[in-house]
C-alpha cells in the first residue's frame, strides 16, 4: 500500500510539472516547470535500480537547463 | 511507531541547529554570495524580509551549503556509516567548487553532521531519521513563509554580527 | 524497503514544495519552494534504494539541481525578467 502511495506521490509531481510547463507563459517559468518533471521522474529510474541512468539524468536535465538559459541571452540574430 | 515520529522530530530540531549555525558562523547572511542568491535575498527584502536573512536563504538555494552538506551526510551514514559521511563531504566540496562557490560550510557541514548523526546512534537514533529531520528543517525554512524565515535568520545573523 | 514511512514524508514535503511553487506568483519567489522539492527527492532517492552507489545519485542530483536553480536566479535577475 505504502509503496502505491510512493508510486502516485511521484505521479502527481510529473503530471503537475507537466501541466504547469505547457501553461505558464514565461521562459523562466518554462524551466522549473521542466525541473518538477524531472524531480518526478529520477526516483522512478531509482526505483529500478538504474542507478547509472539516474545519475546521468541527474547531470544532463539541468545542464540542458542551463544551455537554454545561455541561448537566451544571446541576442537573436 | 509513534516513537519513530518522536525521533524524527528531534532529528530535525538537531538538524535545524547544525546547519543554521554552521551557515551562519561561515558568514553566508553578509552578502549574496553567487549571482542568484543576491537575487533571491533582493526579491525576499522586497517582499518586506529581512535583507541578510533573505541572502542566507538566497545561499541556500544556489549553492551547497551546510543544509546540504546535513542531508547528504544523513544518506552517507544511512548507506555506508563514517565512510559514508565524508564520501559525502568530499561530493559536497566538490559541488561547491562546480558552483564557483569558494566557501567551506558544505563541507564542515558534511562533517559535523556525519559525527552528530553516528553519536546520536548511541541514543536510539537511525540515520533515515535525519534525513527526514533534514528535510523538515529545510521545510520551515524555505518552504513555510519566506518572509517571517527572514527575519529569524536576520536576527540569529545580528548576535553573531 | 525499509524507512517507509520516511520516504513518504520526502515525498509529501516534495509535492507540497511542488505545489506552493505553482501557487506562487513571482518567478524568483519559486525557486525556494522548488529547493524544498529538491532537497525531498534527494533524500527519497536514497531512502527508496539503501546502496553505496544511490549516494552518488543522490548527491549528482542535488548539486545538478542547485547548479540549475541558481542558473535560472541569475539569469532572470540579468535580463530582467519575463
Amino acid at each position: 500500500m505504502i509503496d502505491g502511495l510512493i508510486i502516485l506521490l511521484l505521479t502527481v509531481l510529473i503530471t503537475l510539472g507537466a501541466v504547469v510547463t505547457a501553461l505558464w507563459r514565461g521562459p523562466f517559468d518554462k524551466l522549473i516547470g521542466l525541473s518538477i518533471i524531472t524531480a518526478g521522474i529520477v526516483p522512478f529510474v531509482v526505483m529500478r535500480g538504474y542507478l547509472d541512468v539516474a545519475i546521468v539524468v541527474a547531470l544532463i536535465v539541468p545542464l540542458s537547463t542551463i544551455i537554454i538559459l545561455l541561448l537566451l541571452g544571446r541576442p537573436v540574430q | 511507531m509513534l516513537e519513530e515520529y518522536g525521533r524524527i522530530l528531534i532529528a530535525a530540531a538537531l538538524t535545524w541547529i547544525l546547519f543554521v549555525s554552521v551557515d551562519i558562523f561561515w558568514r553566508l547572511p553578509q552578502k549574496g554570495g553567487v549571482s542568484g542568491a543576491k537575487a533571491i535575498g533582493d526579491m525576499i527584502a522586497r517582499r518586506g524580509g529581512n535583507r541578510n536573512g533573505g541572502w542566507m536563504m538566497g545561499n541556500i538555494v544556489s549553492s551547497p551549503d551546510a543544509s546540504a552538506g546535513t542531508l547528504l551526510a544523513a544518506c552517507g551514514v544511512f548507506v555506508a556509516g563514517i565512510p559514508g559521511g565524508i564520501a559525502a563531504a568530499l561530493l559536497v566540496f566538490i559541488g561547491n567548487r562546480i558552483c564557483h562557490d569558494p566557501g567551506f560550510a558544505g563541507t564542515t557541514g558534511a562533517l559535523i553532521a556525519t559525527a552528530v548523526i553516528t553519536l546520536s546512534t548511541q541514543f536510539g537514533f537511525i540515520p533515515s531519521d535525519f534525513i527526514v529531520g533534514t528535510v523538515i528543517a529545510i521545510l520551515t525554512i524555505q518552504g513555510l513563509s519566506l518572509t517571517k524565515a527572514s527575519h529569524l535568520l536576520g536576527r540569529l545573523w545580528r548576535w553573531r554580527a | 524497503m525499509e524507512s517507509l514511512i520516511a520516504t513518504v514524508i520526502c515525498l509529501l514535503i516534495a509535492v507540497y514544495g511542488a505545489i506552493r511553487a505553482v501557487a506562487e506568483r513571482e518567478t524568483l519567489a519559486r525557486l525556494p519552494f522548488i529547493n524544498v522539492m529538491n532537497f525531498g527527492i534527494a533524500g527519497a532517492i536514497v531512502l527508496i534504494l539503501p546502496h553505496p552507489l544511490t549516494l552518488v545519485a543522490a548527491a549528482a542530483y542535488f548539486i545538478g539541481s542547485t547548479l540549475e536553480a541558481n542558473a535560472i536566479a541569475s539569469a532572470y535577475a540579468k535580463r530582467g525578467g519575463t
